[in-house]
C-alpha cells in the first residue's frame, strides 16, 4: 500500500520539527528515512501514524487520508519501546493482535512461528520481566508484525539491537517484503540504511535533503569516489589536487574526487607516500552524500553515530 | 471485539487475577470490623479487678461513709466481689490545711504508684456548694464518673432535704424527682439507635471511600505504569486514547464491582444462615432499605467514574507517583470531609451546609450518601421534588453530568499528557491541551 506524504508542517512553539516535507513510499519498497538525531524523523513518524497532527499539509494512504482502519493494517515500532513486564509473551503478544482487531485464534495460529523464528520459544510462558533487553526488542517486533499488517513502520530500528539480531531483523524486512508488504523505517546510521534499502529519503534539520530509490540517488554523484585501504598516515591526500573531500572511516579512507580526474595518476602520488593495501573506485556512500548535501559538519555527524553504535 | 473491551479485559485481569485481590477482599472487611466494631466494644468492657478509692470528706457530715456504702451495690461482672472499694475515708478538719494537704499528696503518691484509682474530695458544706466537691484520677472512666456522680447527687439532694425541713420521706423524694431517660422514637415508630445509625453510614461511605480513592489509584499506576515502559506509544497506535482511558477506567471499576458484589453476597449468606446470631432489627432496616441500596449502587458508580477519571488525568500529566502524590492528596482530603462530618451530619443530615456540599459534585457520592442512611429509615416523604429524595436525585444529575463534562475535558488531556515526558506540564498548558 502506497503512503504519500503532502507539504507536511509541523512545530512546537517557535521551533520547526518538519518544514514542507513531501515524500512517496511505493508499495511493496523498502523506504529509509535518514537523518541525524533531531532531524524530524519521529516527528514526521508519528504524523503518519496519527499520534500528532501535522499543522499543514496530507497524509494519504493509498491515495486517500488515512481512515480508522488503517491503524490495523499498519504495524508500529516506536524508538521508545517497551512492554507489560507482569505479562506474559504470550499474553502480550495475543493482546497486542487483538489490539489490531484480529481474532484470538488467528493470532494463536501465528504465535508460535514467530516466537521459533526469533528464538524465544521456550520463553512462551514466562513474564516478560525475566527476558533479557535484547530478548524483550525482539519480542517487541514480533508484537508489531503479528497481525499481519500491510504497513510496517518501525523508528529507529535498529537501535538496542545487537549485530546478530540487526541481521535477523534484516532477514525478516526482507522476507516481508517478498510478500508485498510495505517497510518505512527511519535510522541515523546510514550503513545499515545503504544496505537495506530501496528507496531513501534524507532529511536534515526538519527538511528534506534528497530523495529517490537508491540507484537514483547515487546516480546523481556519479562515481566519483575512491576507497583506499593503506598502512601509515594518510592525512595528505585531502590536499592532493583534484580531492575534494576526505572521510575517515574504521578501516579505509574514501576520497571524494573531481569529475573526470586520472585515477590512475593519483594513485601514484599516494604509492610514493604510503604502502596502499587496496584501491577501488566506488558509488558515493550515503554518508558522503548527506554531508555533502546537508551541509553538516562531520564531526558532529559522527559523534551522533558513535553514540548509537555502541 | 472492540478495541475498548479488550482493554478493558486487560485491566479486569490484571486486578483480579492477583493475589492481593483475595486479600483485600478478606482483609478489608475484617479490618473495617476491627476499626468500627472493636472500639465500641471496649468501651464497654468491664473491670475484672476490684477498683480501689480513698475519701477525704471534709463535711463533717459523714458523707464520706454514706457515699462508700453506697457503691456496695456494683459488683464485678458474674461475680460477688465489689466493684469499688473504699479503702480509706479520712475526715479532717476543714480548718487544719497543713493535714489535708499532707493527706492529699500521700494519696496523690498513691495514685502515681497505681495503689489507688481514685479518691474523692467531699468539701464542708458539700451539699450548698458543688464545687466544694471533686475526684482526681489520672484515667477518665467514664463508668466510674457517671456512677460516683450518681450516687454523690443522691447523698447530697438527702442532706439538702434534710435542711429544707420540708417534712418528705427522703427516699420518696427521691422517686419523686427522678430523672428521665427520654426514649427516642422515629416517626415510623421505631428506634435505630445513635451508634447504629452513624457506624452503618460510616461502613457505606469507608467501602465507597477505598473503592474510589483504591481503584481510582490503581487507574492512575496503571496509566503511569505504561507512561514509564513506554508502551503508550504502542498502545496509541492500535486504539484512540479515548477508548484507552475508558477502557481502564470502565475494567478496573468493573474489578470495584465484582468485590463489592462478593463483600455483598457474604453479607447476605452470613444473614440468611445467620442461626442463632442476634442481628439488632434497626441494622436490617438500613442494609434492605431501597432507597439506601438504589443510592449506594448510584452514587457508587458515579462518584467512581468520577474520581477514577480524575486519577487517569492525573496518571498522564505526571511522570511518576511521586509526582501524582501533590494532587492526589486534596483528593483524598475531599473525600474525608464527609467522613469527618458524619457526626454533625448525624444530628442535622438537612442542614443548609449538609445541603449544598451534598450537591458539590465532589462531595455528592459520600456526603448524599451518609445523610441517605441517616434519613432514609424514617423517611415518609418520598416526593420527586422536595425532601431528601428529591436532592438525592439533584445530586445524581449535577454528580452524572460533571461525569460526562470530566471525561471530555480528561480524554483531551490524556492524549496530550500521556505521551509528554520530562518536565511536569504547567495548568496554563494543561489547559491549553483542553483548548487544542
Amino acid at each position: 500500500m502506497e503512503l504519500y506524504l503532502k507539504n507536511i508542517q509541523k512545530s512546537y512553539g517557535d521551533k520547526i520539527a518538519v518544514h514542507d516535507l513531501s515524500l512517496k513510499v511505493p508499495s511493496g519498497v523498502i523506504y529509509g528515512i535518514i537523518g541525524p538525531n533531531g532531524a524530524g524523523k519521529t516527528t514526521t513518524i508519528r504524523m503518519i501514524m496519527d499520534i500528532t497532527k501535522p499543522d499543514s499539509g496530507e497524509i494519504l494512504v493509498g491515495g486517500t487520508p488515512a481512515t480508522k482502519g488503517f491503524k490495523n493494517i499498519v504495524g508500529y515500532l516506536p524508538e521508545e519501546r517497551g512492554l507489560y513486564k507482569k505479562m506474559t509473551l504470550h499474553e502480550v503478544i495475543l493482546f497486542m493482535g487483538e489490539l489490531k482487531g484480529k481474532s484470538a485464534a488467528e493470532i494463536e495460529s501465528r504465535m508460535d512461528g514467530w516466537l521459533e523464528r526469533m528464538q524465544l520459544a521456550e520463553y512462551k510462558l514466562k513474564k516478560v520481566e525475566e527476558l533479557s533487553k535484547g530478548m524483550q526488542q525482539k519480542l517487541q517486533f514480533i508484537t508489531t508484525i503479528i497481525h499481519d499488517p500491510e504497513i510496517v513502520i518501525l523508528d529507529e530500528i535498529f537501535s538496542g539491537l545487537d549485530p546478530l539480531n540487526i541481521e535477523l531483523i534484516k532477514g525478516i524486512l526482507l522476507d516481508l517484503k517478498r510478500q508485498g508488504k510495505t517497510i518505512l523505517f527511519s535510522t541515523h546510521v546510514m550503513e545499515q540504511a545503504e544496505k537495506l534499502c530501496d528507496y531513501v529519503c534524507m532529511i536534515s534539520k526538519g527538511e528534506k535533503v534528497i530523495d529517490g530509490s537508491m540507484s537514483e540517488v547515487k546516480s546523481k554523484f556519479g562515481s566519483n569516489s575512491l576507497q583506499i585501504d593503506i598502512e601509515g598516515d594518510g592525512n595528505f591526500m585531502a590536499s592532493l589536487p583534484g580531492v575534494q573531500a576526505m572521510t575517515e572511516f574504521n578501516n579505509y579512507i574514501e576520497l571524494r574526487i573531481d569529475e573526470g580526474l586520472d585515477t590512475n595518476q593519483l594513485l601514484k602520488t599516494i604509492i610514493e607516500r604510503v604502502t596502499v593495501r587496496g584501491f577501488s573506485v566506488v558509488e558515493p556512500s550515503l554518508y558522503d552524500i548527506f554531508i555533502e548535501l546537508a551541509n553538516i559538519d562531520p564531526a558532529q555527524m559522527n559523534q551522533n553515530q558513535g553514540a548509537h553504535h555502541v | 471485539m472492540s478495541k475498548f473491551w479488550i482493554i478493558f479485559k486487560r485491566e479486569y485481569a490484571q486486578v483480579v487475577k492477583k493475589k492481593s485481590f483475595l486479600v483485600g477482599l478478606i482483609l478489608t472487611p475484617a479490618l473495617m470490623a476491627a476499626f468500627t466494631v472493636v472500639p465500641s466494644m471496649l468501651a464497654r468492657v468491664q473491670s475484672s479487678t476490684t477498683e480501689h478509692l480513698a475519701v477525704i470528706d471534709m463535711s463533717g457530715e459523714e458523707i464520706g461513709q454514706k457515699f462508700a456504702a453506697s457503691l456496695d451495690e456494683y459488683k464485678l461482672p458474674d461475680t460477688d466481689k465489689p466493684y469499688y472499694a473504699v479503702d480509706q475515708i479520712f475526715e479532717p478538719s476543714s480548718t487544719d490545711s497543713a493535714r489535708i494537704q499532707q493527706l492529699r499528696d500521700s494519696l496523690n503518691n498513691q495514685i502515681n504508684e497505681k495503689n489507688l484509682k481514685y479518691y474523692v474530695v467531699i468539701g464542708p458544706q458539700a451539699s450548698l456548694i458543688d464545687s466544694n466537691t471533686f475526684m482526681v484520677t489520672n484515667g477518665s472512666n467514664f463508668r466510674a464518673i457517671s456512677r460516683f456522680e450518681h450516687k454523690l447527687s443522691d447523698i447530697l439532694s438527702a442532706r439538702r432535704l434534710e435542711f429544707s425541713q420540708i417534712n418528705l420521706e427522703v427516699d420518696s423524694v427521691l422517686t419523686l424527682t427522678r430523672q428521665l431517660d427520654l426514649t427516642i422514637k422515629d416517626a415510623k415508630g421505631d428506634t435505630i439507635p445513635f451508634e447504629i445509625k452513624y457506624f452503618g453510614a460510616l461502613i457505606f461511605v469507608m467501602i465507597m471511600f477505598g473503592m474510589m480513592l483504591g481503584y481510582g489509584q490503581m487507574v492512575m499506576r496503571s496509566v503511569i505504569e505504561e507512561k514509564n515502559s513506554r508502551i503508550m506509544e504502542v498502545l496509541i497506535s492500535s486504539v484512540s486514547p479515548f477508548q484507552l482511558m475508558l477502557g481502564k477506567v470502565c475494567g478496573l471499576g468493573a474489578a470495584t464491582f465484582t468485590q463489592v458484589s462478593i463483600w455483598y453476597l457474604i453479607g447476605m449468606l452470613i444473614f440468611f444462615f445467620r442461626g442463632a446470631l442476634q442481628i439488632d432489627p434497626a441494622i436490617e432496616r438500613i442494609v434492605f432499605d431501597p432507597f439506601i441500596i438504589g443510592s449506594f449502587v448510584a452514587f457508587m458508580v458515579a462518584g467512581y467514574l468520577l474520581y477514577s477519571t480524575l486519577f487517569a488525568l492525573i496518571g498522564s500529566v505526571v511522570n511518576n507517583e511521586k509526582e501524582a502524590q501533590s494532587f492526589v492528596m486534596p483528593i483524598t482530603l475531599s473525600l474525608i470531609l464527609p467522613v469527618m462530618m458524619g457526626v454533625y451530619l448525624v444530628q442535622e443530615p438537612n442542614a443548609t451546609v449538609a445541603k449544598v456540599l451534598s450537591l458539590i459534585p465532589i462531595f455528592t457520592p459520600t456526603m448524599m450518601m451518609m445523610r441517605v442512611i441517616f434519613v432514609a429509615p424514617t423517611m415518609t416523604d418520598y416526593s420527586l421534588f422536595s425532601g431528601l429524595l428529591g436532592e438525592a436525585v439533584l445530586g445524581f444529575i449535577i454528580l452524572s453530568l460533571s461525569v460526562v463534562a470530566l471525561i471530555w475535558v480528561a480524554a483531551k488531556i490524556f492524549r496530550i499528557g500521556i505521551l509528554m515526558y520530562g518536565k511536569r506540564p504547567t495548568l496554563p498548558e494543561i489547559i491549553k491541551w483542553v483548548k487544542y
